[in-house]
């Protein structure tokens, strides 16, 4: 996929005039589901951050314009800040495990032939999971403290079993274990293709020249597969800050506040307490955060798509 | 060490790591089958992990799902197969015409912006949305409908077809398309009986990841549904917020009737799915 030419605007159709209505007809429809169904919550969300309004005051009282006052509480609240920090530290939890994860597995399977193909179907099976299922039975089942497998293993092994879910750092590095169970695969097949798209006469040549494997893994390989690792890890980022299912089936956020998540506040917030302009606020500070990563990944995208 | 020794403790080395992660992969979705087949006795004292050696495996939990608590499941579960299929047909269609469209017309050299302007959604985080459709769908009277979650679902799944998509009819041979318009065919026609069905592996792809995204979304299902139009991953978090984790086999069974389909449909399409979930990284 990598290798193909990429076909540009050269070879449109020269009927295009005679299509002027299909041309709009085939494309509006999404762009007007798309707008309807993104720009209107992104703005009213926009709008209830400014506000007072409140789930089960909608209709009963007038809603008031009350400028930054939700955006003032959210920097001198400490509970949401504790939450941000939880996400973060989640997330340079799991980034760097499934990157070295993904790189190491997926240059294993880069030097095999025979079975190549067994192995990446099976390694697909965890993205079809839904969070909730892998939560669990990775993290309820595998990681509960009496009779779980893997406190029994520890125990069998002498060592003393691990309060998983009881601890709060414990049961962040659960959560850890059950995103980098599920999604190490995805860095995997990403890296596998990044992986094919370096030719090996490449490597011949570079060893003619006189060069090790470890040379020429960091002089060819690393640069050849850099755009595509960096758009992998940029998508990591952005769903590591949105994390929230599997923390709900686990721990619901706890021990006390340990593991709950920037969106699992919102949820709280806004769905739950109903306080829709507060839980805006919060939404509103996390597209922030994304936005920057997002930014960053539409670039790498929009590099790798070429001249329009 | 010579070449050919080193290639082979190379080769070694690979196997053990595809061994070890296929293990890590395969041990929780093990445990899960077994624990389906457990008594309470097996459970109650220490961890079992042999069927027939550790402990004597029963159909209880299978039976309870299937003869005794049918209709309790098959609710969400028909919601769930309804939802997924319908929710994925329409965006399929409105998303490979518009993925057609921007790889076959010019839309003023701005064809490549407003493929990242569909793509930008994914920057937008869920929690943003779960507050605006809680109050949109309860203003249309269509909170805890299948409705809702169709429009929603669909809408999630465009963007990500009209990408893959526009990339894959880009690749399809333009003359095909421009002899049939030379007999006659319109534009409509040669999208339908021509483009289309060249296109079939990536309109598979897409279709199905967007079945398995429909199929295991959470949390605007739980936002927005809550009785009438659950799906299974909100009617598996129900149960364990009723029962508590006791009824360890009866949740597994019910994990692995929600979670067979799509990892069947998901593995049998590998090529399609794979090609599919690391598009457009792997483009330039």
């Amino acid at each position: 996929m990598a290798t193909e030419p990429r076909i540009f605007s050269t070879k449109r159709s020269r009927f295009e005039i005679r299509d002027n209505l299909w041309k709009w007809i085939f494309l509006l429809p999404a762009v007007a589901i798309i707008l309807i169904l993104l720009a209107i919550p992104v703005l009213w969300t926009l709008y209830a951050a400014f506000t007072d309004l409140h789930l089960y005051r909608i209709g009963d009282f007038e809603t008031q314009f009350v400028g930054l006052a939700n955006f003032e509480k959210l920097l001198s609240n400490r509970s949401f800040w504790r939450t941000v920090r939880n996400t973060v530290v989640f997330m340079l939890g799991v980034v760097p495990a499934q990157l070295i994860i993904g790189l190491t597995v997926a240059l294993a399977l880069n030097n095999i032939t025979r079975g190549q193909k067994l192995f990446r179907t099976w390694f697909l099976m965890p993205l079809m999971v839904s969070p909730v299922v892998v939560s669990f039975i990775v993290g309820r089942m595998l990681f509960q403290e009496d009779i779980g497998p893997i406190n029994d293993i520890l125990r069998n092994m002498g060592f003393e079993g691990v309060p998983w879910l009881t601890s709060p750092t414990w049961a962040m590095v659960a959560l850890m274990a059950i995103d980098v169970w599920q999604w190490s695969s995805f860095m995997i097949l990403m890296l596998l293709a990044a992986l094919k798209g370096v030719p090996p006469d490449l490597h011949e040549a570079a060893r003619v020249d006189g060069a090790n494997q470890l040379q020429g893994f960091w002089r060819i390989t690393v640069p050849l597969i850099m755009p595509i690792t960096m758009t992998a890890l940029l998508i990591r980022i952005i769903d590591a800050f949105k994390v929230v299912e599997i923390i709900m089936v686990l721990t619901g956020g706890g021990p006390g506040q340990a593991t709950e998540s920037v969106t699992l506040a919102i949820y709280r917030t806004g769905v739950k307490g109903g306080d829709l302009a507060f839980g805006s606020s919060q939404a509103y500070f996390l597209l922030l955060v994304l936005m920057i990563f997002g930014g960053a990944y539409l670039v790498m995208t929009r590099r790798a798509m070429g001249k329009d | 060490m010579g070449l050919s020794a080193q290639k082979r403790v190379r080769t070694i080395v690979s196997y053990f790591i595809l061994l070890f992660w296929a293990f890590i992969l395969l041990f929780p979705m093990y445990w899960v089958v077994i624990t389906s087949f457990k008594n309470a006795i097996d459970m109650s004292i220490k961890a079992t992990y042999l069927p027939f050696i550790d402990f004597q495996p029963g159909v209880h939990a299978w039976r309870y799902l299937f003869v005794d608590r049918l209709t309790w499941f098959l609710d969400p579960f028909m919601n769930s197969v309804l939802i997924a299929f319908i929710s994925s047909t329409i965006a399929l269609l409105i998303g490979s015409c518009a993925g057609y469209a921007l790889a076959r017309f010019d839309y003023g050299g701005r064809n490549n912006s407003i493929v990242l302007g569909f793509m930008s959604q994914r920057m937008f985080p869920g929690a943003l949305f779960i507050l605006a459709f809680l109050v949109m769908f309860r203003e249309l009277g269509l909170l805890d409908t299948r409705l809702s979650l169709i429009i929603v679902y669909s809408s999630g799944a465009i963007p990500f077809i009209v990408w893959v998509m526009r990339d894959f009819f880009e690749g399809l041979p333009i003359e095909i398309e421009e002899s049939a318009m030379i007999d006659g065919a319109n534009r409509l026609g040669v999208l339908f009986r021509i483009a289309m069905p060249l296109a079939a592996p990536g309109l598979v792809a897409v279709f199905v990841l967007s079945l398995i995204g429909a199929w295991n979304e959470y949390l605007v299902a739980l936002t927005l549904t809550f009785r009438e139009a659950i799906t299974i991953p909100l009617f598996m978090t129900m149960q364990v917020s009723q029962t508590g984790y006791t009824e360890w086999w009866n949740m597994s069974a019910i994990s692995l009737v929600s979670v067979i389909p799509v990892v069947a449909a998901g593995m049998a399409l590998e090529k399609y799915i794979t090609g599919g979930l690391t598009f457009g990284a792997l483009k330039g």
